[in-house]
């Protein structure tokens, strides 16, 4: 299974939970996507000669990556996480842990985790629902206390990457049927969740909520949006207050979460 | 240091030749002579034969404007009402706060320069006379969508546009609750908020535009720059039952609401306020033909009406609502005085009333309104069916003194295409709303009851509200009770022209495809002696009845 997350909760059955909010990662609550992330990874994996192989390997690939970002997302995970074949997975969370701290958080959109954090105060649980993988999600998920999230996770070979993607690869449908299922898990109502998401690719897993809201939609999902009166969100670096010389302690703030993830 | 003129002669207002009373022709009655009559629909026209003895009420024609506008704003500013010169309430080290009305008036967008532009220019070359640096300048939109930087700039004007934007001019935000204070409670126990850079700013200068008796005096400022927490307290159902009508202050319950909280404000900051009225020259020499009666139309208004029509109907739905919106009306300014809030208003009203009040006399079984493409909260937006709804029974219906212009129980016959189309940027609780609440209920205190604190309190919402360019969360709300003393006066309401019935069902109303369906719909149940009235508007027009 390639989805991370807490067990289900006790609520009684048909007592439906309050509700929660789901939220897609890359280009919504971050203006980063999963390129940034490969490259970083890849940039910091040790031995110089391996840094140059592997970013050989990802630029070569990149035709191929184009390609697949414009047949299909499941695709493209697919493809970038093959340059991480053979990296060892301490060394995996090792890094994830560094770009969540070096780089993730710092592009987080100071409005989208205030957000997050006012739909938790009216009853909305945080989940994250996103692409990326599990290794970077999950010290994100700790740093900002969101307990459940579905990401995507490598097939580990004698404790080493295999390059592949383990079953099912979250992204477009996977992504609905996770939200299905993780509510009736929990017993949640999903025509009372909200749901966040900035990629065309994600419409199946905003039409699967009630409450689906396009957040700096592309071309493809603010057309559909319109057409389906949802709400259109705007979170942007440029036009938040201060946002430019605010540090990821200091969106962690917003939050009010300290950086070691302590509340 | 530049000083005022020492002498200024006294400006008197514009002659004015249209006294309320001598005006021809503003309320005529159909007969079989009769030409059709032009009714607004959305964002075309139609263009109807009305039953005989139909009576039909115009706009009285615009007054004359003042000669110079902004000789008459300096003499405002040099010769206030109960209040000193502007400039003698100044000195370098105060603090001062210019609050302007927002893109909800004037309706359409006036032509440049905007009303407010002259008097900003003014005012903000009077308090740089008098060594005053620390201004802030505040759209006041209360819940209303942030305006767009070119809206402020085509607002405000380039000088005072690049002076002072985006640190020291910028649009009020209600939901930054560092940025609010609550100055205390009126003796109806509604608790007053304000922005605190105004409450903490040592004078207040409002520069306001009346285009309806509803708007200025203290709704200004005590509406204009506060929040949810004191909006809710006249934004209600209750009070806007007991409102009869909005456009007639002295008998509206938000009026009296609003001027409660207005006291508390001036008791605790110095208000300078300055008002000004327009006239009902709403279309220029192109499209003046819709000003006129039409039994007086010569062929070169027909031409240009068949024309007019020709052109509206052949443009897609999108491109037509562009060019509407890129209309901008040559209204010209009747008046403008300064001074002390509840002076300087009744200085406004008389004038606008002297601009929009026919007298009528008696009430009518039916009353047709054709709703315009145009209202207060969708400037370069969507006229949703909610909006519709408030443009409709709340401010066409109130569009009256004394009674309004349909009996109780009467039928009111709404003309607009009612398609369900939302701005999800700038209405996206509107369409929540409209799917989810109305869906259960219509009842305006139920709804106030079960959703309201839900939207008030939405983070989207408020997300949307504060950074995007959204209404706020609760505004769909206050668009409902607005139309709520209608509600509870009419018997029932059609949608004439409506192209989804399903629509018209969600909002309570009955569906007739024709203005003709629609009159053979009600006079099939208030028998067909049933007398009719059709308001004919824009230009605006405010119906005195007897």
């Amino acid at each position: 299974m390639s989805v991370s997350g807490s067990k289900p909760s006790r609520n009684g059955r048909g007592k439906p939970a309050p509700g929660a909010a789901f939220y897609d990662l890359d280009g919504t609550l971050a203006d980063l996507n999963l390129v940034h992330a490969a490259l970083f990874i890849l940039t910091n994996l040790g031995e110089w000669h391996r840094r140059i192989s592997s970013i050989a390997t990802l630029a070569a690939s990149a035709p191929r990556l184009y390609l697949a970002e414009r047949k299909d997302r499941r695709l493209l995970n697919q493809v970038l996480f093959e340059c991480l074949k053979g990296v060892s997975v301490d060394r995996l969370v090792e890094l994830g842990q560094e770009y969540c701290d070096r780089v993730l958080i710092k592009h987080l959109y100071p409005s989208a985790i205030e957000l997050v954090e006012a739909n938790r105060k009216i009853g909305l649980e945080p989940i994250l629902v996103t692409g990326s993988p599990d290794f970077i999600v999950a010290p994100l998920c700790r740093q900002l206390e969101i307990r459940d999230f579905a990401a995507n996770r490598l097939i580990v070979s004698h404790a080493r990457a295999t390059g592949r993607l383990a079953q099912p690869v979250m992204a477009a449908d996977e992504k609905a049927q996770w939200c299905v299922s993780f509510a009736t898990q929990h017993n949640l109502d999903l025509r009372r969740c909200w749901g966040y998401a900035d990629s065309y690719y994600d419409l199946p897993f905003l039409i699967a909520l009630g409450h689906p809201v396009a957040v700096n939609p592309d071309r493809k999902l603010r057309a559909a949006a319109t057409s389906r009166q949802w709400p259109i969100l705007r979170f942007d670096k440029s036009t938040d207050d201060e946002s430019d010389d605010r540090s990821g302690a200091a969106i962690l703030e917003l939050s009010g979460r300290s950086a070691d993830g302590a509340s | 240091m530049a000083r005022p003129e020492a002498k200024l002669k006294e400006l008197k207002p514009a002659d004015l030749k249209h006294q309320v009373g001598a005006r021809r022709d503003l309320v005529v009655t159909v007969n079989r002579r009769s030409e059709n009559r032009l009714i607004a629909y959305g964002d075309e026209y139609l263009y109807e034969k009305l039953p005989i003895g139909t009576r039909v009420i115009y706009a009285p024609p615009p007054l004359d404007e003042l000669p110079d506008p902004d000789q008459a704003i300096r003499y405002a500013l040099l010769r206030p009402e109960n209040a000193d010169p502007l400039f003698a309430q100044l000195n370098p080290n105060m603090r001062v706060t210019i609050a302007i009305d927002d893109i909800s008036l004037p309706l359409p967008q006036m032509r440049r320069p905007d009303i407010r532009e002259r008097i900003l220019n003014q005012v903000v070359q009077t308090l740089a006379d008098y060594g005053v640096d620390d201004v802030h300048l505040i759209v006041a939109t209360a819940l209303h969508r942030r305006m767009t930087e070119a809206e402020i700039r085509r607002m405000v004007g380039e000088k005072v546009f690049k002076q002072f934007w985006p640190d020291r001019l910028y649009n009020f935000d209600g939901e930054n609750k560092s940025e609010l204070v609550m100055l205390g409670k009126t003796d109806h126990n509604e608790d007053v908020w304000l922005s605190r850079r105004t409450a903490e700013s040592d004078l207040v200068i409002y520069v306001n535009i009346n285009l309806v008796p509803m708007d200025g005096g203290h709704k200004s400022v005590a509406v204009g720059l506060a929040p949810y927490q004191s909006l809710r307290h006249h934004h209600n159902a209750a009070t806007l039952r007991d409102s009869h009508s909005y456009m007639d202050p002295t008998r509206s319950g938000m009026h009296r609401s609003t001027n409660r909280m207005g006291r508390i404000v001036n008791e605790h900051l110095r208000v300078f306020t300055v008002e000004s009225a327009v006239n009902t020259r709403m279309f220029g020499p192109t499209l003046d033909f819709l000003h006129k009666n039409e039994d007086r139309f010569t062929d070169w208004d027909r031409t240009r009406l068949k024309g007019f029509r020709w052109a509206l109907g052949n443009m897609t739905n999108d491109f037509r609502r562009q060019v509407m919106y890129n209309y901008s009306s040559p209204y010209g300014m009747t008046g403008v005085w300064a001074g002390e809030t509840e002076a300087v208003h009744q200085k406004a009203l008389a004038r606008v009333f002297q601009q929009y009040a026919v007298p009528v006399k008696g009430q009518s079984d039916i009353l047709i309104l054709g709703v315009p493409f145009i209202c207060p909260y969708n400037v370069n937006s969507i006229m949703n069916p909610v909006l519709v709804q408030c443009t409709g029974l709340g401010y066409l219906f109130n569009m009256y003194r004394g009674k309004p212009l349909v009996r109780e129980g009467g039928t009111v016959i709404l003309c607009h295409p009612l398609r369900d189309e939302f701005h999800p940027e700038h209405h996206p609780s509107y369409i929540e709303f409209f799917h989810r609440c109305l869906a259960e209920t219509t009842e305006a205190t139920e709804l106030e009851k079960q959703f309201e604190e839900e939207f008030a309190r939405n983070p989207t919402y408020i997300h949307m509200y504060r950074y995007g360019h959204a209404y706020h969360g609760v505004h769909p709300f206050y668009m409902w009770y607005w139309g709520e003393p209608a509600r509870q006066h009419v018997g029932r309401v059609i949608a004439a022209g409506c192209e989804e019935p399903e629509v018209a069902a969600r909002l309570g109303w009955d569906a007739a495809d024709t203005l003709d369906q629609a009159i053979a719909m009600a006079t099939s149940e208030l028998g067909r002696s049933a007398t009719i009235t059709y308001l004919h508007l824009p230009p605006i027009v405010i119906a005195d009845v007897e």
